[in-house]
């Protein structure tokens, strides 16, 4: 489904990324852990190139793209078969709920408008937020805007969804109502990468769990044998505090 | 005894000046609009740093705000009759413009477009840049082409916050029309003059302008009070 094979990336001279190869199967939850300014959030964002990765190949449903040469075409089509939410929700302050999600349908797919807001709705019903179609994201919590930008990314019905730290941002009351959505996402058989520091969350979630450090992929495995059984004591540790 | 003021005098001239309002409000919003291009195309040239142009651009923008509005009406004035005139006789361009029945009007409303738009190029610079970050990922990952994310996403929220400084530059120039009587328009300021030294009372007609530049000012303010809050209903934390 999703294949990253030696993905390198640097900012100037720093080196983040250090050939980071990862594949993801249809229907699978993996969900990468590591501590700040491991790389994670940046390879996740290589994927759909809000990042430009220095080096390495990117695959998503056979379509191969070698990220040197990758032409704007090529970027377009990374960026519409993936869907991403991020940390910062960054619903569009501009327009309502319902445009939120309606505009990646209108605007990128081409869809009618009639059809992209019954689609829409049905959509922000499943986040439990068709109440809220006409306010403005100012006009929400934290968690209901994070619902909205998860809405927004399944509207376009992608091939993979990426969560960028979905509930770091969140007050910690309003952590489980966004985790439930993504249980529930989860459930209906989307394909998902989430870059998460809820590591119940991640246990509970997740196919298998990759563990991120300087750039390099220590450890992978599923999610069981990383959190009962890690092979290394760099993991162990990290994951120490869930494990107990 | 002489009275200090010819009530008469300053009450009659009244509507003659506000019969030359079109002329003060049309160069103000049509130099505004034609401005607003201007700017932006400045903005984005800057932006994004295209050769040539920004160079073009930051000098271009550099000349208007180090001389003053004056001379620029001026060099309009003077200079396009003459640089059209070379085109026509030297390579036989522009034959179909007659340089003789351009009318002033014409060369204010250019004079001010090209001011006005040096002054708005840095106001929607920074209210470009002044957008989140976050709101220019978002449009790229939902794979949003780089016009719809700056049509729909960008100018949008940049205008709301652009709008206090541009109602401010809008009101200025409602101002500086004034200035266009030196290359013959007849705005109120124009005909004020006229109708002061056809009557020798300047004071009461001075009076009469400034009450018509005034409640123009006032009536705009208004409004611009009522457009910023509609462009920026979107930021109320309130249901």
């Amino acid at each position: 489904m999703i294949k990253l094979e030696n993905i390198h990336k640097y900012y100037d001279h720093q080196h983040v990324l250090k050939g980071i190869n990862l594949s993801v199967n249809k229907g699978e939850v993996v969900s990468i852990l590591g501590p700040s300014g491991s790389g994670k959030s940046t390879l996740l964002r290589c994927i759909n190139f809000l990042e430009d990765p220095s080096s390495g190949t990117v695959e998503i449903s056979g379509k191969k793209v070698d990220v040197e040469s990758a032409s704007k075409t090529d970027i377009l089509s990374l960026r519409t078969s993936t869907g991403m939410v991020f940390q910062q929700y960054n619903l569009f302050k501009n327009l309502t709920v319902l445009q939120n999600v309606m505009i990646g349908l209108t605007s990128v797919k081409q869809l009618n408008p009639v059809d992209a807001k019954k689609e829409s709705i049905d959509i922000l019903e499943r986040v439990g937020l068709q109440d809220r179609l006409n306010h403005y994201p100012a006009q929400l919590s934290g968690g209901q805007q994070q619902r909205v930008g998860i809405a927004r990314a399944l509207a376009l019905k992608p091939e993979v969804l990426l969560f960028d730290e979905p509930t770091s941002s969140l007050d910690p009351e309003l952590v489980d109502e966004v985790l439930a959505v993504i249980k529930n996402v989860a459930s209906e058989g989307n394909t998902m990468l989430i870059v998460t520091h809820e590591l119940n969350f991640a246990r509970e979630i997740s196919d298998r769990v990759v563990f991120m450090e300087s750039g390099i992929i220590l450890e992978e495995g599923t999610a069981e044998q990383i959190f009962t059984n890690p092979r290394i004591e760099r993991t162990k540790k990290f994951l120490s505090k869930a494990i107990r | 005894m002489d009275n200090l003021l010819d009530i008469s005098f300053l009450i009659e001239s009244f509507p003659i000046i506000v019969a030359r309002l079109p002329i003060t409000v049309g160069i103000a919003v049509g130099s505004m609009i034609l401005s607003l291009f201007i700017g932006l195309a400045t903005a984005l040239i800057k932006i994004y740093q295209v050769p040539v142009l920004k160079t073009i651009s930051s000098f271009y923008v550099s000349f208007i705000r180090g001389t003053p509005l004056l001379v620029q009406i001026y060099l309009v004035f003077y200079g396009i009759p003459k640089v059209i005139y070379y085109l026509q006789t030297e390579y036989g361009w522009l034959l179909n413009i007659d340089v003789n029945i351009i009318a002033p009007e014409i060369y204010a409303l250019l004079a001010f477009s090209i001011n006005l738009g040096a002054y708005l190029s840095e106001t929607i610079r920074s209210a470009i840049e002044s957008v989140d970050r976050g709101q220019f990922e978002a449009a790229k990952a939902i794979g949003m082409s780089p016009t719809q994310m700056m049509l729909k996403i960008i100018f949008p929220q940049a205008l709301a916050v652009a709008i206090p400084n541009l109602g401010n530059m809008f009101i200025s120039t409602i101002k500086d029309t004034s200035l266009v009587f030196i290359i013959g328009v007849i705005d109120i300021m124009g005909q004020a003059k006229i109708l002061g030294s056809r009557g020798l009372a300047f004071f009461e007609v001075y009076i009469a302008v400034s009450i018509v530049y005034w409640i123009l000012c006032i009536i705009v303010e208004r409004l611009l009070v009522k457009i910023e809050k509609r462009a920026r209903r979107y930021e109320r934390g309130v249901a």
